[in-house]
């Protein structure tokens, strides 16, 4: 650049010290990236390709399938899809809890049961100054039919200690068989009683046709009537206590 | 091909150069913090990343804990470098396609620099401990109005430059920018109240918090990188885009599809039934938009095949698009109910799907952009062809390496986390070997940004080549290693061929 062409140099300077042809070179130099570029053109019309049509119909397709899991769209109220149960789980739990022996089975849902007679009987069973215990109590742990009937009815006047407290309310309302045998067997073998025999389903099912069937229905029992009537065990096929049963259903497992 | 265009006028080349001279400051800001605030994503990504496989590594620092360095990592990727890169490149496209100087490159430096502030401030509250716990929006709560209001004074010059535009047509990539730029005020203010100002039930906060990473990526990310190829393509190969029709489907597509996507994170969530679903739907049908898009912008680029390989732009914005149509597969394949959508919300595979969105398309249309914008505001051209291609090559393999293992390996891990009676462990156990995978290709991806790096420094620094022939990435065996052109400043007007 140190030699200025004719034709420049007879381009009129602004100013002596700036040799134009010098500047012009840098100004070139500086703005040479932004000198070489192209336009963006116009737009091109170029027909859709059938096949970029038929990826997307296809990806739609697909998409519809998807909704289509989605049940009833804009239902705000639906939090589960319609109709929907639970699938079988994979593995080992599908054969549900695993099996327990009887005594410790029935126990188990009967500690259950025995909640609503935590208030007033405690959760030791020791009972208190206004309630009986249960621990050791000989209406508990001696004939099943007679204790079977005190929780389905109730008991009035004085209990298995001669001493009488208040009123028990009758707590066989909504008990099934499965709860009394499983609360039956829970008490007679739990808070330092060890009866260690299992009330059984069928001898609860006894239990609620004999309660069914008392003279006084409706009323609580007595002492009276207990030694009267009920000083017998449940009838029913005796179940061993270390048979494997199924925890939640109670029945035996093959 | 018959409609490649002549040089433009010399009035022209003025003009733009008096755009790019008015820009130099910010765009160069936006650019070089953004390269730095990746270096640092990067770093933090293989701490996090190695924990997930050798918790025992750094584990005597808490403000290095995986909760916290994740969170630190992801947040510094997505608000330091890739909302920096498109502030870049909006505010230089804008002021390109609206045919005008900027004439708030002061007031937007100063707010970059306020971004910055507070990008900075929410980064070290994650890792101090102050992290709100919601994806992508872990900053301290209360740098969401700070962020709001930087964004508008940053955006708003461009706005106003669309608006004050000579007569004309809008091209396709104001189209997508425009959209960007009103979509993420939107998505973002309304998730902010929603989750802060007003919270709601809280199962649902999450399902609009995956809304909002899901529009992040859609409706910001997304179109921006499409707004810069669609510029960069046509203008660099000098050829028409192949069809109008085509890029109308791929927008209008784009904005009536993407902001349902994103609550299929919550399938199986007590939220009503439909809206996970939809949002699966939403998502597969991402296809439609990316694809017609990349078939339009690789149509236009493969028509001139030298000029993709030998350009550095386009090299990148190419394998972008690339990324994008790979993107877009993954999109399909991730949401499918009964197999994938289970599998996928919970494991390596959104990552992966996010890493992809966020490095394989958009960082790679923004490096491009880098190659291309920054030798015209600062005068000087790339100095090394080797370290745009080391960058090049080292990205690429890092990025497929991490989208496929994570994709893949998060459906084992996925798998691992539905079989509920084995332990949890059973999990991580599946992930290990993917985990390891992907710490080592976040290794490589921060090697190769190490060199991007102290390029774009020489770059800020005008230690460029003082050239007028572009650096071109062609093979020079036994040739200067600048090309056939010649050397440093070898001055005077050349007849280099348009790049």
């Amino acid at each position: 650049m140190s030699s200025p062409d004719p034709q420049h140099s007879s381009k009129p300077d602004l100013d002596e010290s700036i040799n134009v042809t010098k500047a012009h070179g840098r100004v070139e130099r500086e703005s040479a990236a932004t000198a070489r570029e192209q336009r963006i053109a116009d737009n091109g019309h170029e027909p859709l390709a059938l096949w970029v049509i038929v990826a997307c119909g296809i990806v739609l397709l697909i998409a519809g399938g998807v909704i289509g899991d989605a049940g009833t769209l804009f239902s705000y109220g639906n939090t589960f899809k319609e109709g929907y149960v639970r699938g079988k789980a994979p593995g080992s739990l599908e054969e549900g809890p695993a099996p327990k022996d009887a005594l410790a089975a029935f126990s188990a849902k009967g500690q259950k049961v025995y909640s609503k007679c935590n208030g007033c009987h405690g959760a030791d069973g020791k009972g208190g100054a206004s309630y009986p215990s249960l621990a050791g109590s000989a209406w508990v742990v001696g004939d099943t039919q007679k204790f079977a009937m005190i929780v389905l009815n109730g008991l009035q006047g004085p209990a298995s200690n001669g001493k009488t407290y208040g009123v028990m309310p009758a707590q066989g309302s909504g008990m099934s068989a499965q709860d009394l045998a499983a609360l039956m067997t829970f008490v007679r073998n739990g808070f330092g009683n060890s009866v260690g025999d299992v009330v059984t389903v069928e001898m609860a099912e006894n239990a609620l046709a004999i309660s069914a069937a008392r003279e006084k229905v409706g009323q609580a029992v007595t002492a009276e009537e207990i030694k009267a009537d009920h000083m017998v065990m449940l009838e029913g096929e005796p179940l061993d206590p270390t048979t494997m049963v199924d925890p939640a259903k109670l029945t035996p497992v093959e | 091909m018959s409609s490649a265009t002549q040089k433009s006028s010399s009035q022209d080349a003025l003009l733009r150069s008096g755009i790019d001279r008015s820009l130099r400051h910010p765009v160069m800001f936006f650019m070089t913090s953004g390269a730095a605030w990746l270096a640092v994503s990067l770093i933090l990504g293989v701490i996090s990343s190695a924990k997930a496989h050798s918790p025992e590594f750094l584990d005597g620092c808490g403000w290095l804990t995986y909760g916290r360095v994740q969170a630190a990592h992801t947040s510094a990727l997505i608000y330091g470098w890739g909302f920096q890169a498109a502030f870049g490149m909006i505010i230089w496209m804008m002021s390109r396609l609206s045919r005008q100087e900027c004439r708030a490159s002061g007031i937007i430096l100063t707010a970059g620099h306020v971004w910055n502030v507070i990008i900075s401030l929410g980064t070290l509250g994650i890792l101090a401990g102050y992290g709100t716990g919601m994806p992508w929006m872990e900053f301290p709560s209360f740098t969401w109005p700070v962020i709001t209001i930087t964004y508008a004074v940053i955006m708003v010059w461009s706005l106003v430059q669309f608006k004050v535009r000579p007569e004309g047509h809008v091209y396709i990539s104001q189209w997508y920018l425009l959209a960007a730029m009103i979509w993420f005020p939107w998505v973002f203010i309304t998730t902010n109240l929603l989750l802060h100002v007003f919270p709601g039930n809280p199962v649902m906060a999450a399902g609009i918090n995956a809304w909002y990473k899901s529009s992040l990526i859609f409706l910001f990310f997304v179109p921006i990188g499409l707004g810069m190829a669609f510029y960069l393509i046509p203008k660099v190969t000098g050829r028409a885009v192949h069809s109008y029709s085509l890029a109308k489907l791929g927008f209008w597509s784009l904005a009536i599809i993407m902001p349902w996507a994103g609550m299929q994170k919550l399938t199986g969530a007590p939220i009503p039934y439909f809206i996970p679903y939809l949002g699966a739907a939403a998502t597969v049908l991402f296809f439609i938009p990316a694809f017609t898009a990349a078939v339009n912008l690789l149509r236009t680029a493969m028509a001139s095949g030298d000029i993709v390989n030998n350009s550095p732009a386009l090299r990148f914005t190419t394998a972008g698009i690339v990324g994008l149509i790979v993107m877009a597969v993954a999109a399909v394949f991730l949401n499918l109910p009964g197999s994938t959508l289970k599998l996928s919300q919970f494991s390596l595979s959104g990552y992966g799907f996010e890493m992809l969105s966020l490095y394989g398309f958009f960082s790679f249309v923004a490096f491009g952009a880098i190659y291309f914008i920054v030798p015209r505001i600062t005068g000087r051209e790339w100095l090394s062809r080797r370290l745009i291609k080391m960058h090049f090559f080292i990205s690429i393999y890092g990025i497929m390496l991490i989208a496929v293992v994570a994709i893949f390996g998060g459906l084992q891990q996925g798998v691992g986390q539905e079989m509920f009676d084995q332990p949890w462990a059973t999990a991580s156990t599946r992930a290990y070997p993917y985990a390891i995978c992907i710490t080592f290709s976040w290794c490589t991806i921060l090697i190769s940004n190490i060199f991007f790096f102290m390029h774009l420094m020489v770059m800020w620094l005008r230690l460029g080549r003082r050239s007028n022939h572009p650096t071109l990435l062609v093979s020079a065996h036994g040739h200067s290693p600048h090309g056939e052109e010649g050397d440093i400043d070898n001055a005077g007007p050349g007849t280099a061929a348009a790049h």
